[in-house]
């Protein structure tokens, strides 16, 4: 067994502790004559704070009860037990992983007796899973549970990814026009020949089509990363390992709207449906890189600008009173949106021409490290 | 001279008995065919009720409708489309005394898949059987119809009919025993047996056959009419046989009537009689020659309502002719000091001075309609002493409780005896009220659930619904405070029965109470009280729904928890189940604190659910 097995063993037992344990608790509960009930930590804003001095959305210490016997629990109770023995039984004990909808179809059948199913909707077991994660006090990957995986990537780099008992060795510089897609558990890999002094990612996959067609990361000694919209659970791993662990500056690209902005406070803050995982997602050390609103000005963009929305205002506007837009620069950034009024795309730039993005826009705000906190 | 007067009177009542029928037929209940026949039956049983209390007996009542159609004819009416709902009916077969709709030869049942209507088609008024659901396509719609008459027989227990008084009792007009002694009585709402055997006289030709014996060994049996011209009953084929019989048996064929079971029919009529005489049984043989039969609920007969006068305050116009016709007094002053409680000689003064147009110095019987009027509008404008408030006699709480469980078998009964109050600013008055919830409770006769059934000193009041404080003291009340919410909807039946000695009618009718403010206000005070104990039941019923929801969600989830808990722990499944179980019984019982608490909670993690789902969209 090689170290990176053993690791990966000793994970799984801790997990399977964690689970007897909480199932030995109820076992206990129902023998005293007591109603079963697990406790959940609330999710919501009313239990999510900001942690101002690590950066990161946070879950706070509310917890509730779910009981067995009580009307309005009883089924979520069920469905939280289900992914629990699916958890243990199927994917942990085999060392398998599955995806949400794999659980949705294990467990999903018509209770005896009754015309009721267990599951009816893919979300019920999707939030059952969230509670057992959140009861568990860890997170889906560690339970052997994949999110779809989303994002692509290429740059001098060479990662090593371990699937059961093989291990794969990718250079990430030789993916072609493609790039290197970003599995849904990161945990397991590994970074070799990292070539490469910063991190760029991009919302748009447009935008990384672009930039690799240009040879942007040979050129500019950068990883380059697309989301492709709202990062997935992967991505943001991957890019908190990338920052943490290689030490690399991470500059985010976005369209400049509040849609552009919430995705980057997503990678670098956490959000409130995952507070309890900002721990382990968060890469509070990333910078936005742009679009900003001043972009448009310094660019010369104002052509080919958008103009915001009712619900880009009203986004912006709630957006102002969050903590972790509370920096002087946010606040300029969001008001000055607030008076103009306009939106624009990234792609916004090929106004200029195709590469003017490669060849002038990046890297001028890199050098002049033009950045919004 | 005398002589001379004679023939005066007899030309004045010649004259006014022929004209009133005809002139006021449909006050006097004979108008539509299904009405006309309710007024018959209704005419025949009070008076047996009556006769019967008088001798306190318990009354044993027998009414049979027949249909006297040889062969009824056949007539397509339509075919069926899927869609069509309403299909004209020819004018005769309007008109039918027996009247039933086949589709596709089977039978329909009215109301509950059809009803019979009035429709327009352009400015024609046209009837129409109207179908609930609409006859599936290619179905042959047949109207099975006779234009025939009907016989209606009812027959007694009571007293019977001395020989001497048959002819009085059938055979002559406004000759009733009722106006002489007022007191609150069921005949205060009818005209007579007697215009029941003018309207056979009139619509077939037929004279009423009887028999009657007072239990002394004699019964007398034949046939009573009427000799308009004079107004005297004219008796044939008096016969006289030997037999242990006591009561009266009254047979006479009519047309212009329809029988039907809608609520304005004669099984409507009967059940509600029947509900507000706890102590009578009432049998009814349906042309179909169905039998019914409302018991007897209880063995108490009534007490005797006190005899008293009426109080001028009471009285319509036409109770003040039919007095008229029938008193003793040769003044018109005299007739309405010596007939009346409360009226002095001084006040009867009173009126004439308020009054000058009219002759206090003539006979009563000359008193035309006009003058009625004016002497019954007059009467509010003098002020008269209130009558004896002794004198009301309702159903009672507990007979009026034996009765409804008795026919309705509710599942909840709630009875309500208002203490007396006055209206007028003297009429005394009381109300019953009860409202029986689930059983057979609801309206059998109509597609509509609740019902509302209207009683006049014990009289189901069937017809004008609309004009009447009743019906006005319901629609005041707010149901959905008692869980009744779209009380038509509701398995109820709510029972009003207004008791005075001077019902206050809209109109001569007698159909619907005036809808006076201390009226309402009483009924709607009696309502509430009775809706009230409803709404507790129902709220109570409600828990114990509840209880066993929950029940069932406890119990229902308990395999899948136990074999999940299996699959992580490894113990036991069935030791778990047994542990389950155990606590969910316990906690099946109701609500506690804790878990009002885990509500708040729970709710507060529902919205804290909706803001993520939010921001994830």
């Amino acid at each position: 067994m090689t170290a990176h097995e053993l690791k990966k063993e000793k994970r799984i037992q801790e997990i399977i502790q964690k689970i007897d344990a909480l199932g030995l608790e109820l076992v206990k509960e129902l023998e005293a004559g007591e109603n079963p009930s697990l406790e959940i930590p609330i999710r919501g804003s009313s239990n999510i704070y900001f942690d101002e001095k690590n950066r990161k959305i946070r879950l706070g210490d509310k917890v509730s009860h779910r009981y067995l016997f009580n009307v309005s629990h009883a089924r979520k109770f069920m469905q939280t037990m289900l992914v629990a023995s699916y958890v243990k039984k199927d994917l942990l004990e085999n060392n398998l992983t599955a995806t949400l909808r794999d659980l949705y179809y294990a467990k999903k059948h018509t209770i005896e007796g009754t015309k009721e199913d267990t599951i009816d909707e893919q979300t019920e077991s999707d939030q059952a899973i969230v509670d057992f994660e959140v009861a568990l006090g860890t997170f889906r990957e560690r339970l052997h549970l994949r999110a779809e995986p989303k994002g692509r990537m290429a740059g001098e780099m060479t990662v090593v990814d371990h699937v059961r008992d093989k291990s794969d060795r990718i250079n990430l510089a030789k993916m072609g026009s493609g790039g290197w897609a970003v599995p849904s558990i990161v945990e397991q890999v590994e970074f070799d020949n990292v070539g490469v002094e910063y991190v760029l990612v991009a919302e748009k996959n447009a935008i990384f089509d672009r930039l690799n067609e240009d040879g942007y990361w040979m050129k500019n000694k950068c990883l380059l990363m697309t989301t492709a919209g709202q990062a997935a659970r992967g991505a943001r791993r991957l890019l908190q390992r990338l920052s943490d662990e290689l030490k690399l500056p991470v500059y985010c690209l976005t369209d400049s709207d509040p849609y552009g902005w919430y995705i980057y406070s997503t990678m670098k803050y956490g959000s409130m449906a995952l507070a309890h995982e900002s721990e382990r997602l968060g890469c509070e050390k990333m910078h936005f890189l742009g679009m900003s609103t001043t972009d448009i000005e310094t660019y010369d963009l104002k052509s080919v600008t958008i103009k915001a929305k009712e619900v880009d205002v009203k986004r912006a506007t709630e957006m102002k009173n969050y903590d972790w837009f509370k920096s002087k620069p946010w606040q300029d950034e969001i008001d000055l949106f607030l008076k103009k009024r306009l939106k624009a795309e990234i792609q916004a730039l090929s106004s200029k021409n195709l590469q003017y993005i490669s060849k002038t826009y990046l890297p001028e705000k890199i050098a002049a490290q033009d950045f919004l906190p | 001279m005398e002589d001379n007067t004679e023939e005066l009177e007899n030309a004045f009542k010649e004259y006014s008995v022929a004209e009133f029928f005809k002139k006021n037929r449909q006050m006097l209940g004979y108008s539509g065919e299904t009405r006309s026949l309710t007024t018959i039956v209704h005419e025949y049983v009070t008076n047996s009720l009556d006769a019967c209390e008088d001798a306190k007996i318990l009354p044993d009542i027998g009414v049979e409708v027949d249909a006297l159609n040889a062969r009824p004819k056949k007539t397509v009416i339509g075919e069926g489309d899927g869609s069509a709902t309403e299909f004209d009916l020819e004018e005769q077969m309007c008109k039918a005394s027996l009247f039933e709709v086949l589709v596709n030869g089977i039978k329909q049942k009215r109301p509950e898949e059809y009803v019979v209507k009035y429709g327009k088609r352009g400015k024609q008024n046209v009837k129409q059987v109207v179908f609930r659901q609409p006859p599936a396509e290619g179905t042959k719609i047949v109207g099975e119809w006779a234009i025939g008459h009907i016989r209606v027989t009812v027959e007694d227990n009571g007293t019977g009919l001395p020989q001497s008084k048959v002819g009085q009792a059938l055979g002559m007009l406004l000759a009733g025993t009722k106006f002489h002694q007022q007191k609150q009585k069921r005949g205060q709402q009818g005209i007579g047996a007697a215009y029941a055997t003018l309207f056979a006289q009139i619509t077939t030709g037929k004279p009423t056959d009887f028999k009657t014996g007072t239990g002394n060994n004699k019964v007398y049996s034949g046939q009573v009419s009427i000799d308009v011209k004079k107004n005297v009953p004219v008796i044939n084929g008096l016969q006289e046989a030997k037999g242990n019989y006591r009561g009266l048996k009254v047979s006479a064929e009519f047309a212009e009537v329809s029988y039907d079971r809608s609520d304005h029919g004669v099984y409507e009529y009967l059940r509600r009689t029947a509900l507000a005489n706890p102590h009578a049984q009432i049998t009814l043989v349906e042309p179909d020659k169905s039998i019914v039969v409302f018991p007897r609920a209880s063995d108490k007969i009534p007490a005797k309502p006190p005899k008293i006068k009426p109080h001028p305050l009471g009285l319509t116009t036409s109770d003040l002719i039919d007095m008229a016709s029938v008193t003793s007094a040769r003044k018109l002053s005299s007739f309405l000091s010596s007939d009346f409680t409360r009226i002095s000689d001084d006040k009867a003064n009173e009126l004439s001075k308020l009054l000058p147009e009219i002759d206090f110095d003539k006979h009563p019987r000359k008193m035309s309609w006009v003058e009625a009027e004016s002497i019954v509008h007059t009467f509010h404008r003098v002020k008269f002493n209130a009558p004896d408030l002794n004198t009301l006699r309702p159903i009672g709480a507990i007979q009026l409780e034996k009765s409804l469980k008795n026919l309705l078998e509710p599942e909840f009964l709630s009875v309500i005896q208002r203490k007396p109050k006055v209206f007028r600013g003297g009429i005394p008055f009381l109300v019953e009220v009860a409202v029986a919830y689930g059983g057979k409770a609801g309206a059998p006769s109509t597609s509509k659930e609740g019902e509302v059934m209207r009683f006049a000193n014990r009289v189901p009041l069937l017809f004008d619904a609309g004009n009447c404080a009743i019906t006005q003291a319901v629609k005041n009340v707010d149901w959905n405070r008692y869980n009744l919410k779209n009380l038509d909807e509701q398995p109820v039946s709510v029972f009003i029965n207004f008791v005075s000695v001077h019902v206050p009618y809209t109109g001569a009718g007698k159909l619907a109470i005036s809808a006076e403010e201390e009226i309402v206000s009483e009924i709607r005070m009696g309502l509430m009280d009775a809706a009230r104990k409803v709404g507790y039941y129902l709220s109570g019923l409600k828990k114990a729904e509840d209880q066993e929801k929950r029940r069932k969600i406890f119990f229902k989830y308990i395999k899948e928890v136990a074999a999940a808990l299996h699959d992580v722990t490894g113990k036991p499944k069935a030791g778990l189940e047994a542990a389950m179980r155990k606590i969910a019984e316990s906690k099946t019982a109701l609500k506690d604190e804790d878990e009002q608490e885990d509500e708040e909670l729970l709710a507060l993690e529902e919205d804290a659910e909706k803001e993520v789902e939010e921001e994830n969209a």
